[in-house]
């Protein structure tokens, strides 16, 4: 059965855009323009995946609330934010509510495809057992590619899309230094240097969280990041 | 001219208090006049009032042909003068001598009297002096004939006597009577002959007793003595008048009139002086108060100076013939001012006719000096002098003060003014704001341009981002709509232009990312958490790393400072430093040399990116930093004159201050960064 993903946007054109490229990648697409509709819509049947724009007509945090929302029916719905903020704020706003990724609206649409297939296919390998060949183990850290998701000394991260691909693009060789274009290749978005150092900042903290000597990743100043193997 | 001079000559307007104040003291002045003089012509009319009642003492009016010229007015003299021919020891002054006509010239003489004597001096202009002799010398009709002087006296209607003085030799003169009784020689009479260049002189002393109430002289001047000679006369008519003098009854009766400062004379018909008492105002000198003369020149500048005839003394000759008298001897009331020749006072002088009978028998002359007046004028003066100098220069001062005061407001203003946007931030606190003169206004006004100006320039500054957030959903739908279009059948042509309009919207996308960046980076700035690194460290990695980026320019990086340790964000740090590069080689050509120097500042590290290169444009360079400010001319397309904003942000988000200056052939950037805190560059140096 194809797979169903609600898109929330308002401007119409991006909408139906949108609705053609996943369409055209044979997923069942419903488009809102507005919250109420999609939750109108959602209270009867929650979608596969969601994507949603924060600034919903004149509602102008539209987006978070109906993220907030939306977590609190399902803990597993990948929600991933496509919107044209591109703010520090705002993105940390937007995972900080359960959000699996925040996108800006200058992304490809292969790559946003990409994006919505590593999802799904996350969602595949976390209702399967756990295959021993996704694994990656580099000291304290372990890698499961299937399921997109890393754990520090047995404690899992949780990190989005973005951030797991970038650690993912570090870790495999330790030592080599990934420079930013590397790391937005292996990320599948185009990101600025700033976005970058933004990303690998939240991904510090978040391994700090867990263990607060973790220096593993390292800045190659004028160069990249390197992953220091423990 | 400044606000401070035009004041100050504003402030000499003060000078016409000097000539208001003038204007009012000789208001005053003359109204004091007006008063003096009505009160002088009181006293005047009742002097004359009480004198009519002593009509006696007013000598007749000589009837028939004898008029006052055939009088003598005989001078009451304080001493006794010697008899030896000369009249330089009369107290009487040269004027006094009355004259005559005679045959080789003018014939002077005068009349005295002291005591019980009557004092005659003689001059005679004579070109050849003919003696008497004895036996002819009182005999005046021949045979033969000499110069002589005779006195005729005489009381009518009696005969008149004659008193012939003729010499035999200059010397001590027999004085012969002739009379109905024959000719004598007259012993008390003294008196004496003296010869000078031009003529002789003859003074006599003769005892009153001896004279008549008439008195005449008679000189006859022969040049041989068989010659009868010229006769010259003291009266113009056949007789002498009466002789005239001051009366001591009206002189003690004036003595009990006058006033001090004041004197009076008494005349008669004739205006021949019966009497004189007093002076006017010569008692009190130097008044009290006197102004020193450089007030009064300032005086007479600012008052139009007085027009009086200059004080004339009572007539030496006797008799009085000034205007004002004779018009009062014509039976009008009249007055005069006068003003004194060596003092500079005004005098008035009124003359008031004595009638009897209706007829007109003398006239008294008050003259009084305005002392008074001209001490009260010159106090006034001194007053008004000084308190002009005072509130001029109080006046002046003050004006200048406040001038000074208002300029320096003003000064400051426009210096807060120009600073106000010569900063990062446009401040728009101005000094003055609170007053609520025209200069608050002023305040108020540049505040309120200021602000204005602050908001336009907030609002340039954030234009590049809103631009880009409000463009990124278009090109979202340009870019999703091309990427769709990707998907369906094209012809060859058709995916050519589908492939060049992404092209396009790519490099839309480029530029509108540049244009978030320096708001993104802000928010960096504000968000990132600064930390402890050695900057040598962190700049030769770069520097490495920019060789491999612009493989067609040379870099060199040159360390030295001694201790590099600082605080901040190394990442942002890098990103300014990469815009100072990119710009450094997009300014410099192949090949050449890109030297980064750090090296220790007073405010702190100093980093600076050389490179050789066409000079800045001076116009620009204060512009330099500024948002959407570029100066490429080639419309380069991922530069939108962001990179050096974005530089500027960084640097001063880390406390320090970015520069630009032509130096040694090409432009040099230079960062000032302010080394943080000892303890934590002790922590980054470890």
């Amino acid at each position: 059965m194809a797979k169903r993903i609600a898109i929330v946007e308002d401007e119409a054109a991006i909408r139906d855009n949108y609705v053609a490229a996943f369409r055209r990648e044979g997923y069942t697409v419903d488009a809102y323009d507005s919250r109420a509709p999609a939750l109108a819509a959602f209270a009867s049947r929650l979608p596969d995946l969601v994507v949603i724009d924060i600034n919903l007509k004149d509602d102008v945090e539209g987006g978070f609330e109906l993220c907030r929302e939306l977590r609190a029916q399902s803990a597993d719905l990948p929600i991933i934010f496509l919107t044209a903020r591109d703010s520090e704020f705002d993105a940390v706003s937007g995972l900080r509510l359960g959000a699996d990724d925040y996108l800006t609206k200058d992304i490809s649409l292969p790559h946003l495809m990409a994006r919505v297939a590593a999802l799904f296919r996350r969602l595949d390998a976390m209702q399967k057992p756990q295959a021993e060949g996704g694994r990656i183990m580099r000291g304290s850290l372990e890698i499961d590619t299937d399921r997109m998701s890393v754990q520090w000394r047995g404690v899992p991260i949780g990190l989005t899309l973005t951030e797991f691909w970038l650690v993912h693009a570090m870790a495999r060789y330790p030592g080599h230094v990934k420079n930013r274009q590397q790391l937005m290749d292996a990320a599948q978005a185009v990101l600025d240097d700033n976005t970058i150092t933004s990303h690998v900042k939240r991904i510090r903290r978040k391994f700090q969280a867990v263990d607060a000597d973790f220096s593993n990743i390292e800045t190659v100043y004028g160069m990249g990041y390197r992953w220091i193997a423990d | 001219m400044n606000l401070r001079r035009q004041l100050l000559l504003v402030s000499l307007l003060i000078l016409v208090l000097p000539w208001a104040g003038c204007e009012f003291i000789r208001e005053t002045e003359s109204a004091l006049r007006q008063s003096q003089q009505q009160m002088l012509s009181g006293t005047a009319r009742a002097v004359a009032e009480s004198l009519q009642r002593y009509p006696e003492e007013f000598p007749a009016q000589p009837g028939g042909s004898v008029g006052p010229a055939d009088q003598l007015y005989g001078h009451r003299l304080d001493i006794e003068p010697v008899i030896d021919g000369y009249f330089n020891d009369w107290p009487l002054p040269p004027g006094s001598l009355r004259q005559t006509r005679g045959a080789d010239g003018p014939i002077r003489f005068v009349v005295g009297l002291h005591g019980r004597y009557v004092y005659l001096y003689v001059a005679v202009t004579d070109r050849q002096i003919v003696y008497a002799s004895p036996s002819t010398i009182a005999v005046d009709d021949g045979p033969t004939y000499a110069d002589r002087v005779v006195l005729v006296s005489a009381s009518p209607p009696m005969a008149s006597e004659m008193l012939t003085f003729a010499a035999e030799a200059p010397g001590p003169v027999i004085a012969w009577l002739k009379n109905s009784f024959g000719f004598a020689p007259q012993p008390a009479v003294q008196a004496r002959w003296q010869d000078v260049a031009g003529g002789y002189q003859v003074e006599a002393r003769i005892p009153a007793n001896l004279l008549g109430t008439h008195l005449g002289i008679t000189v006859t001047n022969t040049s041989d003595e068989r010659e009868p000679g010229v006769r010259s006369t003291s009266f113009a008519g056949q007789a002498p008048g009466p002789l005239v003098t001051t009366s001591p009854d009206l002189t003690s009766q004036a003595e009990r009139l006058v006033q001090a400062g004041t004197r009076m004379l008494i005349t008669d018909r004739s205006g021949w002086r019966i009497a004189a008492v007093g002076s006017p105002g010569m008692a009190s000198q130097p008044a009290p108060g006197a102004v020193s003369s450089w007030l009064r020149l300032a005086y007479n500048a600012l008052v139009e100076p007085g027009t009086e005839p200059a004080f004339a003394e009572p007539d030496p000759s006797g008799q009085e013939r000034q205007p004002y008298i004779a018009s009062a001897l014509d039976g009008r009331s009249s007055e005069s001012w006068f003003r004194s020749l060596d003092s500079g006072r005004a005098i008035v002088a009124v003359a008031e006719p004595v009638a009897s009978g209706g007829n007109v028998i003398g006239a008294v002359v008050l003259q009084q000096g305005t002392d008074a007046i001209l001490s009260l004028r010159n106090a006034g003066l001194a007053r008004l002098m000084n308190v002009t100098i005072i509130a001029t220069v109080l006046v002046a001062g003050a004006l200048l003060g406040y001038a000074t005061w208002l300029s320096r407001r003003i000064r400051r203003l426009s210096l807060a003014a120009e600073q106000a946007v010569e900063g990062a931030a446009i401040s728009t606190a101005l000094p003055s704001a609170e007053s609520g003169d025209e200069i608050g206004d002023l305040s108020r006004s540049f505040s309120y341009v200021l602000g204005q100006l602050a908001d336009y320039n907030a609002y340039l500054r954030s234009l590049a981002s809103k631009l880009s957030h409000e463009l990124r959903t278009p090109l979202a739908i340009v870019t999703s709509s091309l990427e769709n279009l990707e998907h369906e059948r094209l012809e060859g042509a058709s995916a050519e232009y589908t492939a060049r309009a992404k092209d396009g919207a790519e490099r839309l996308r480029r530029i509108l990312n540049a244009m978030s960046e320096a708001s993104r980076v802000e928010e960096l700035i504000e968000h990132s958490e600064p930390e402890a690194f050695e900057l040598e460290a962190v700049l030769s990695t770069t520097v490495a790393a920019y060789r491999d980026v612009y493989p067609d320019r040379r870099f060199e990086f040159d360390c030295a400072a001694a201790a590099t340790a600082m605080r901040g964000s190394p990442e942002l740090l890098i990103q300014m430093l990469d815009k100072l590069v990119d710009n450094a080689a997009d300014f410099s050509a192949s090949g050449d040399l890109i030297t980064i120097r750090l090296e220790a500042g007073e405010a702190g590290l100093v980093l600076s990116v050389h490179n050789p290169g066409p000079p800045l444009p001076e116009r620009m360079r204060s512009q330099l930093f500024d948002s959407m400010v570029s100066v490429r001319t080639d419309g380069h397309d991922k530069h939108l004159g962001l990179g050096l904003y974005v530089a500027k942000l960084i640097a001063e988000g880390h406390g320090g201050r970015i520069t630009a200056e032509n130096a040694d052939d090409g432009v040099r950037f230079s960062v000032v960064l302010p080394v943080a805190d000892a303890k934590l560059a002790q922590v980054g140096r470890k």
